[in-house]
């Protein structure tokens, strides 16, 4: 394929908008799946992706279209998570990338994230083509939808293709914008080899399958590769395309999106962002990566049988290889025995990834509440950053702390700017500016602690508004904040992980919550437990656990006895599932129970 | 020691709690039963001919509401087949709504030696609120026949409504009759019964109600000289039940008819439920054991725990290292540390705190594997 016929392309679009269906309807309208293998939304193909309706992974195919200039066109589209959490998923498409396809609900209109995705496009500076989805909803408001876009994102959007990806109305006119649109990679292919590696994955027979978009030069199998953050030489053993299963192809040449084999042991040794070059003939510079992935949520991950660490471990370095954003070191808590504090691209990167670990290995696990990462400065002048509770100086080495900030976005009908007022106001906001997009949205800007919204926020502000206000946000930086560590204890002994930091004018409150909710899912012992929650030693909430009175079989007679039996060993079997904390035994959901904000 | 349990599935009335094998409507079966009874009996002569047998219990169901001369034939059938002791104790269960000054002469002549009469509630309401055939007054006709015989008395507590006065009452009532011995044991709503969706609608007492009204009870049975010996049996000096304390020394014992268990040289195995099935079995000349399983070594330990622990005096050590080889001291001292608020080391034995026994299963559980 000549390279002015290879479109390199990816789609970008709000949570919901359509994304999956659209990258659907493209394959089957170019014949690269037939009907009979269309299972729907086809690229997502992790279950979770399923159930949740979300993409997670990024997933690239080929396509061939023949345009109406009746010249055949190579179609590389890489499809791309729409959620807040994975916008560092999306800018590594985008790098591979020459246009991307932005989507927008033609009865939802602009939403937060629709934003935030076109200015990560802008930044990477694609070829933006606007398509107007779901047109055949009765509410859909095409024109207006087009007149916003013209105004808040500043895109011309006549030529934006209408389209219906459920109905399959519009796919073609998609195509040929695409063809017509988008520009065709440049770059020598002739030059020494110069590949972005977007993503990778472990294959347990080919080892690491590297995704590239060849930028200059070529590659073919029995190349020897290098990339430059490393000196390690491989062979390439396989190249080829993602059609969208993996199929071969001897030779990749400039323009070319695909992936490499050369039977690389571990996801570790290449780094996504980093060049592939060729180890005989290497390129001088390596390409410019991307925006480094930067945890946002941190927790601690322990299993809930303590001898299954390794397990873990080798849980969650088998996830790494397949998502670079996931970070974690070992870890050791009082409580829970050893395990891992990991990084998390936002809260619910945090929970799939949990999820993953349970289904995928089926090992049970125990989690401790989200935090994020505060900026300690201590009374001699060091700084560091903490995002474990439990490794936070004491009070009196702490000259002042400083907690992230974001800037938030939310997009919503007027109708319900108390409400959304009223809870940034809750979550220590900061209003910046509210802009009407016509009489029926409007956007406001806030501030927010980062350490308010990994709570609870994204299903505060979609309950307070029935679902319509639509949210993102960018980290904006550190400020100085009034934060102190909130301790709970159990029968007299502090737990560890169970301590969060909060700011000091809710930390009562949270105090006091934290102990109904723990006196609720603290089962009964044989003895009165006392669960306190304090403040550098200074208790301010208290609730008692009372002792169980009665835990008897009260009848065992001859053919009682292998009932009771029977019934001790499921207790037995329960207490397994419990971690002790001093003297107290607690089961595993307890630690989740932080998370709780509200009682209920 | 070992004992003979004799099940006789047959009542008036189902009660709402009742999870046991029990056929009102089958009474009209009750010959044929008994013959099978008889004729199970005759098969495990050959096989229990060097047991001695000291106890022989026969419960239900209602054995009381069967014709008075079965139970004549079944405890001569006992005696015809094993080696029962003279002065065995021999024990029937009995519905105060189905007792006769006839029925107990009977009894009495037969050998039976010790009777054990269901009151479960002094409080007439609470009474048909469990599907009681009977009244507190039926209750007072049956306690005067047996007037200076060695007879017990059930008591429930966790009833719907039951105040700690309805407890105390009813245990009043027992004593002043004449109870020797009085089990106060309480209610499990178990799913499938009547009574469950009481439960399940909240209107029983909740544990810690059920826990005071023990309590009550356990200090008005005290007061009137009952003294526990077991976390739900209580008796005037002497009088325990020996049967029932053969299951809590893990005792070897062999049940026959419906759902009868047995436990014989470690071999725990337990009839068919299904009456027409236990005839069935019976009359092709076969058992009718549907479940058996061998107790092995460890297992046998664990039950020695469970049950002694039950009882108020606890593990016997110097009995628990002749069973078992090893000193039970020693080799649970890691549970004995952790657990000493709640045990009492004293005379060689170890035991769970009276103030403690209410919550046994808590405790109990530290000791399994």
């Amino acid at each position: 394929m000549e390279k002015k016929n290879i479109r390199n392309f990816c789609i970008i679009a709000h949570i919901d908008h359509g994304k999956s269906t659209l990258a659907d309807r493209l394959m089957e309208k170019t014949g690269q799946v037939s009907k009979r293998e269309m299972e729907d939304q086809l690229l997502d193909s992790m279950d979770i992706e399923r159930e949740r309706g979300i993409t997670i992974k990024l997933t690239p195919v080929r396509m061939f279209y023949t345009a109406k200039d009746g010249q055949e066109y190579e179609l590389n589209l890489i499809d791309t998570p729409g959620h807040v959490d994975f916008t560092y998923e999306v800018s590594r498409s985008l790098a591979a990338c020459e246009g991307a396809i932005l989507i927008v609900d033609a009865s939802q209109g602009v939403e937060a994230q629709t934003l935030a995705n076109v200015y990560l496009a802008l930044e990477n500076n694609l070829e933006i083509l606007p398509v107007i989805n779901k047109i055949d909803l009765p509410s859909a408001r095409p024109d207006e939808v087009k007149a916003e876009i013209e105004e808040v994102i500043g895109l011309d959007a006549s030529y934006a293709p209408l389209v219906s990806a459920k109905e399959g109305l519009g796919i073609e006119d998609v195509l040929e914008a695409v063809v017509k649109y988008f520009p065709a990679p440049e770059g020598n292919g002739e030059a020494p080899l110069r590949a972005l590696i977007f993503d990778s994955y472990y294959d347990n027979y080919k080892g690491v399958i590297l995704f590239v978009r060849i930028k200059e030069g070529a590659v073919k199998a029995g190349d020897r590769i290098k990339t430059f953050r490393s000196d390690k030489i491989y062979e390439v053993v396989e190249t080829g395309v993602f059609s969208p299963n993996l199929l071969p192809k001897d030779r990749l040449t400039a323009g070319d999106v695909g992936y490499i084999a050369a039977s690389i042991k571990s996801i570790l040794d290449v780094a996504v962002g980093d060049t592939v070059t060729l180890a005989d003939n290497p390129a001088p510079e390596p390409l410019a990566g991307y925006k480094k992935v930067q945890s946002v949520v941190f927790c601690g991950i322990y299993p809930l049988d303590g001898s299954r660490f390794n397990d873990l471990k080798e849980a969650i370095l088998k996830l790494q290889l397949n998502d670079a954003s996931l970070i974690f070191e070992p870890d050791n808590s009082v409580a829970l025995g050893f395990g891992f504090r990991c990084g998390f691209l936002g809260l619910l990167h945090m929970e799939i990834i949990q999820e993953r670990i349970e289904r995928e290995f089926g090992l049970e696990i125990i989690t401790t509440a989200p935090s994020v990462s505060y900026k300690v400065v201590k009374t001699d002048g060091e700084t560091l950053f903490v995002d474990n509770p439990s490794h936070l100086p004491p009070q009196s080495e702490i000259e002042h702390m400083e907690e992230p900030i974001v800037k938030a976005d939310i997009f919503s009908p007027p109708d319900y700017l108390g409400q959304i007022m009223d809870l940034c106001r809750e979550k220590r906001g900061t209003f910046l500016q509210m802009t009407y997009l016509d009489k029926s949205r409007v956007r406001l800007e806030y501030d927010l602690p980062l350490n308010e919204i990994i709570f609870d926020f994204f299903d505060s502000i979609k309950s307070r508004t029935r679902g319509y206000a639509s949210f993102d946000y960018e980290l904006k930086g550190y400020e100085k904040s009034k934060l102190v560590k909130l301790d709970i204890l159990l029968n007299g002994e502090a737990c560890d992980a169970l301590s969060m930091i909060v700011h000091e004018d809710s930390a009562y409150a949270r105090g006091r919550t934290l102990c109904e909710n723990l006196k609720d899912a603290i089962p009964r012992q044989l003895f009165e437990v006392p669960v306190q929650a304090a403040i550098g030693g200074k208790i301010i909430a208290r609730e008692t656990v009372k002792a169980v009175r009665k835990d008897v079989l009260a009848k065992c007679y001859g053919g009682d006895i292998t009932r009771k039996k029977k019934l001790l060993e499921k207790q037995k079997e329960g207490k397994k599932r419990m971690r002790s904390i001093g003297s107290v035994e607690v089961p595993s959901e307890v630690f989740m129970q932080i998370l709780k904000t509200n009682k209920d | 020691m070992a004992g003979i349990y004799v099940h006789i599935p047959f009542c008036k009335s189902k009660c709402r709690y009742c999870d046991f094998a029990s056929f009102p409507d089958k009474l009209c079966f009750a010959e044929s039963y008994m013959a099978c009874v008889y004729r199970e009996m005759a098969k495990r002569k050959e096989e229990l001919k060097d047991y001695a047998f000291d106890t022989l219990y026969i419960g239900g169901g209602t054995p009381s509401v069967i014709d008075e001369n079965y139970i004549a034939m079944l405890v001569a059938a006992a005696k015809k087949n094993f080696n029962l002791s003279a002065d065995a104790e021999i024990t029937i269960e009995m519905n105060p709504g189905t007792v006769s000054a006839r029925k107990i002469e009977v009894y009495k002549k037969c050998g039976i030696n010790r009777f054990s009469v269901g009151l479960q509630s002094a409080i007439n309401e609470q009474l048909s609120d469990l599907g009681r055939i009977h009244t507190l007054n039926e209750f007072v006709t049956c306690a005067k026949l047996l007037k200076g015989e060695n007879f017990s008395v059930d008591v429930m507590i966790g009833l719907k409504g039951q105040t700690a006065e309805d407890v105390e009452k009813t245990i009043e009532v027992a004593a002043a009759f004449g109870a020797s011995h009085i089990s106060m044991y309480a209610l499990t709503p178990e799913d499938g019964t009547p009574i469950y969706t009481d439960y399940l609608n909240g209107e029983l007492p909740d544990g810690d109600e059920v826990a005071g009204l023990y309590e009550s009870g356990f200090k008005k049975l005290k007061e009137l000289g009952f003294a526990r010996y077991e976390v739900s049996n209580f008796c005037k000096k002497g009088k325990q039940s020996h049967h029932n304390l053969n299951y809590w020394r893990r005792g070897e014992y062999i049940g026959f008819g419906v759902s009868a268990s047995s436990c014989i040289n470690n071999v725990r195995f337990t009839n068919t439920f299904d009456l027409d099935e236990y005839f069935k079995c019976i009359l092709s000349d076969n058992f009718a054991v549907i479940d058996s399983e061998e107790i092995d070594k460890e297992g046998q330990e664990e039950e020695y725990i469970m049950l002694a622990l039950r009882t108020e005096e606890g593990i016997d050590l110097s009995d628990f290292k002749n069973k078992f080889g090893a000193d039970f001291a020693e080799k649970y001292a890691a549970q004995i540390k952790r657990l000493e608020n709640f045990l009492l080391l004293e005379d060689g034995r170890i035991k769970i705190k009276p103030e403690s026994l209410f919550v046994q299963n808590g405790i109990i559980v530290e000791f399994l594997n």
